[in-house]
This record gives structure tokens, C-alpha cells and sequence, in this order.
């Protein structure tokens, strides 16, 4: 049974002083909250006393200004942040959509790519065959995608690295904003997509602030203030695919 | 450990894109190696030093020291250099670590291929002993990820040691007994020979090979030195695993 329950989750971490002479402090980035101070050392609380709870079917919205916490919560969903209060128990696969560059590299060509892709999310070698003709046709790179990464324009970067995000088969997916890859008849079928995606997966956590999207998605939504929770609603469920054709 | 091919398919991609549209690729490895140490034994050859023995005594030193300073001073930026995989996934902090001992071994057997090469030129004569060399050989690449991981955690935690470490390596190439050999002298140099590590990670691979006996002493001190950093590079990743993507 695919299920995520957060009790009482909080996160909090110190900010170290660095003494050095290396570039510019990313530590804080992708994170907000606040900045307290206790016992002399800066601590930031980026999630705190969150609680939920998600059953199969579930379309969840997060929503909420700047440096609220939602990419923070969706991290900590995905296991890249250890809470450091309360518990996070769930129950199905997981999969992400944060940055869906990461990973590619300039020098490969684009079907290396798709496997190192691959690689990194986990997958199989024969899930990585078994995907890569689906990958390629959906991406329309054609002859491209034996030429090196580096040699793509932007939007067929984009347009591959969306079709290999994008190419799993999701039980809980965790969407840090909606993805706008290519050119206008590209961006259509992307949304096809991804509609074909949140009908597959479970339980969707969404993070975005596009108004007309958390309401053509989610069921429940969710607002973060300073790392807290500051209203969750529920409304009457919809159909997911309805807003295709908007 | 079924990710082994997620750092292999790294690793190889890294030495890749390091060379790539180069005429000679990563035999630049080698080139840099061969010029490297033809430079070192043409201006430390004396009259009074053997020749064939000095030539394999600081290629061989050579080899190995190569190897450890790049591993070293690599992994001190490693997890930051890792960042958005580390924020942006959840492989294990394990597969950065192999990524960098593959590449790393990678580079390596291209200058130990001109060692090699060296070797047979150098007129020492080809021996069953060479073949002792290689449960040194062996030790040293078994220690690498442990080492990795401590001194990538060093530079987590401590973002000086980056500057610490570079000093020191650079400082440790004329300390540890790469390109001078101990005969019993006193002083510094009896000090830079016995309670330097990396003279026991040098020995155990030279001695055979210079002196035609297997080096009981330094491997097992290796052996300890090696079982050490295991046991913290364990200690680090049990425990502070999950606190290094808020350090980077």
C-alpha cells in the first residue's frame, strides 16, 4: 500500500562560519527558513512541525513564498535531508523530478547520456535498453542523438533531458515545479506527459506556483510559511487528465 | 554494490572528457610520467650512485608517490565538488568515492605501464621478485577508498584542509623518501623515513623490486596504517553520512 505520513517533522541545521578563500557560499541554496541563533551558533530552521498524511491517489500541492520550505520538504520526502525532528514513514518507490540536467555531461553524446542518466537513477542495464528507443523517439532528436551533448541547441538539451527524467514509472513522484521543455508543439506533448505520469504514480507531491496547475492537479493543498505549515485543505477530487486539453 | 556501474560509467567519462580531442588521449598520463622522472634521474645521477638501482629506486618512488598525492589531494574537494549529486540524488556518498579510486587507479596504470618501461631500460634485469611487489600493490589500492573517504570528509568538515592538505603533499615530496634513499643517516632524514607513512606505502612496492626481498616491516605497517583508515572511513559514514549535504 503507497502511503507517506510525516509526524511532527522538523529541520534544522547549523550554519558553519567557513574561513576561506573559496568561492561563493551555495550552503544556503535550495533552502530557507529561519535564522536563529542558540548558544552562539547560527541555526537555521527550515521545516518545522510538519505533519500529513497521503494514501494512494493523492495529489498534493505544495504552495507558499520563497524560502517557505517546499523544495526543502520535498527533499526531505526524497531522503536527501534527514529530518532532524519527528518521523517520515512511507511506504512505495520514490522518484524526483528536481533538476532534471543534472548528470549530462557536454562531452557524451546524447544516448551515453541517457545511460549515465540511467545509471544515476538506479536503473537496470536492461531497464536502460529497454527504455532508450522510447527515450529517443519521444525526445525527436533523430540522427542528434549520436552527436555529442555539447553540440545541442537549448531546447533539444532540454527536450532530451525531459524525455529521460521523465521516462519511469512512478509510485510516489515528488515534482519540484512544472517543467517547460522546447519549442510550443514540444511543450504540449511534455504536458501529455506528465499528465500520463500523475495518472501512473500514486501519490504526487507538487511544488510550484503556477495557480492554474495546483488546481488542475492536486486534491489537497498545502501552505508553508517559515518552514511551517500554515493551512491544508482538501477538495472534492478530479480528474487528473481533465486538464489536458486547457 | 550494485552501483559498481554507476562509478565505473563515471569514472570513465572523467578520464574521457579530460582528454578528449587530444591526438594523444590519456597518453598524456604517460608522456607526463616519462618526462617527469627522465628529468629526475638525469640531474640525481652521480658517479657514486649505482645507476640501474637509483633509476628503479626513483621510478618506482615515483609511481607510487604520484598516485598517493593526486588520490589525497582529489578527494580533500571531493564532496564538494559532488555537490549538486549530492543534493540533487540519493546515490550512496560511497559511489563518489569509488568514482574518484577508479579514476584514480585509471591514471595510475598508465604511469606504472612507464615504469615499467623504464624498468626494462634501466638494465636492472628482470626477476621472479618483481613479483612481490603486487600484495603491495594490492594493499594500496584496497586502502584507497578508505583514505578517500576520511580525507573527504577532512575537507567537508574543514574546508581549510584543502589548503592544509596541498601544502603538505607538496611539502611531503621532498620529506618522504621518493627521490633520496636512507642509509642509515641521522637527523631530519631519519626522522622523514621512519615516522613518515608514506614511506611504508613506497616501500612496500619499491623494496622488492630495488632490493629483491619482500618488506615484512612496512607491509604490515600498511597493513595497520590501511586498517585505520577503514575503520574511521566507516566511523564517518555510519555517522556523519547524512550531514555532509548541509556542509557543501
Amino acid at each position: 500500500m503507497i502511503s507517506v505520513k510525516l509526524d511532527n517533522v522538523g529541520l534544522a541545521y547549523r550554519l558553519y562560519e567557513k574561513l576561506t578563500l573559496t568561492a561563493p557560499d551555495r550552503r544556503l541554496g535550495g533552502l530557507g527558513g529561519k535564522i536563529g541563533r542558540s548558544g552562539g551558533k547560527q541555526v537555521v530552521q527550515a521545516l518545522e512541525d510538519v505533519s500529513f498524511e497521503l494514501k494512494a491517489g493523492d495529489r498534493l500541492g505544495l504552495v507558499g513564498p520563497n524560502g517557505a520550505g517546499k523544495t526543502t520538504l520535498l527533499k526531505v520526502l526524497y531522503g536527501i535531508y534527514q529530518p532532524s525532528a519527528g518521523t517520515v514513514a512511507i511506504e512505495g518507490k520514490v522518484d524526483a523530478l528536481f533538476n532534471i540536467n543534472i548528470g549530462f555531461r557536454p562531452e557524451a553524446t546524447g544516448r551515453r547520456n541517457i545511460v549515465l542518466r540511467g545509471l544515476i537513477s538506479g536503473w537496470t542495464e536492461a531497464e536502460i535498453q529497454e527504455k532508450m528507443p522510447e527515450i529517443i523517439a519521444f525526445s525527436e532528436l533523430g540522427d542528434f542523438i549520436d552527436v555529442p551533448f555539447k553540440t545541442y541547441s537549448q531546447g533539444m538539451a532540454a527536450r532530451l533531458a525531459f524525455s529521460a527524467a521523465t521516462a519511469l514509472d512512478p509510485e510516489i513522484l515528488l515534482m519540484d515545479e512544472w517543467i517547460g521543455a522546447g519549442d510550443a508543439t514540444f511543450q504540449e506533448k511534455a504536458k501529455r506527459r506528465m499528465d500520463e505520469l500523475a495518472e501512473k504514480a500514486g501519490i504526487i507531491v507538487l511544488a510550484s506556483h503556477n495557480e492554474s496547475l495546483l488546481e488542475s492537479v492536486c486534491t489537497k493543498r498545502m501552505t508553508l510559511k517559515n518552514g511551517r505549515v500554515e493551512s491544508l485543505t482538501t477538495k472534492p477530487a478530479k480528474r487528473v487528465g481533465a486538464r489536458a486539453k486547457s | 554494490m550494485r552501483l559498481h556501474r554507476v562509478w565505473i560509467a563515471l569514472a570513465h567519462e572523467d578520464i574521457g572528457d579530460q582528454h578528449r580531442r587530444t591526438t594523444l588521449g590519456p597518453l598524456w598520463l604517460l608522456v607526463n610520467y616519462l618526462l617527469f622522472i627522465g628529468t629526475f634521474i638525469f640531474v640525481f645521477k652521480t658517479k657514486d650512485t649505482d645507476s640501474a638501482g637509483y633509476t628503479a629506486y626513483a621510478s618506482i618512488g615515483l609511481v607510487v608517490w604520484f598516485y598517493l598525492m593526486e588520490m589525497i589531494s582529489l578527494s580533500v574537494p571531493l564532496f564538494s565538488r559532488e555537490g549538486s549529486f549530492i543534493q540533487g540524488t540519493r546515490l550512496p556518498l560511497f559511489v563518489y568515492v569509488m568514482r574518484l579510486t577508479v579514476q584514480c587507479i585509471i591514471r595510475a596504470a598508465y604511469s606504472v605501464a612507464g615504469c615499467i618501461v623504464i624498468l626494462l631500460l634501466s638494465g636492472l634485469g628482470i626477476s621472479m621478485e618483481w613479483l612481490l611487489s603486487i600484495p603491495g600493490l594490492l594493499l594500496i589500492v584496497l586502502a584507497t577508498p578508505a583514505i578517500v573517504t576520511v580525507f573527504a570528509f577532512l575537507g567537508a568538515f574543514f574546508p581549510d584542509a584543502q589548503f592544509i592538505v596541498g601544502n603538505i603533499m607538496r611539502v611531503g615530496t621532498f620529506l618522504t623518501p621518493v627521490f633520496w634513499a636512507y642509509h642509515g643517516q641521522g637527523g631530519i632524514q631519519n626522522y622523514a623515513y621512519h615516522w613518515n607513512p608514506f614511506t611504508y606505502f613506497l616501500e612496500v612496492v619499491r623494496a622488492p623490486i630495488a632490493s629483491g626481498e619482500f618488506p615484512m616491516h612496512p607491509f604490515i605497517v600498511t597493513a595497520y596504517i590501511s586498517l585505520a583508515f577503514w575503520a574511521i572511513a566507516l566511523l564517518l559514514l555510519g555517522r556523519y553520512r547524512k550531514r555532509v549535504v548541509f556542509l557543501i
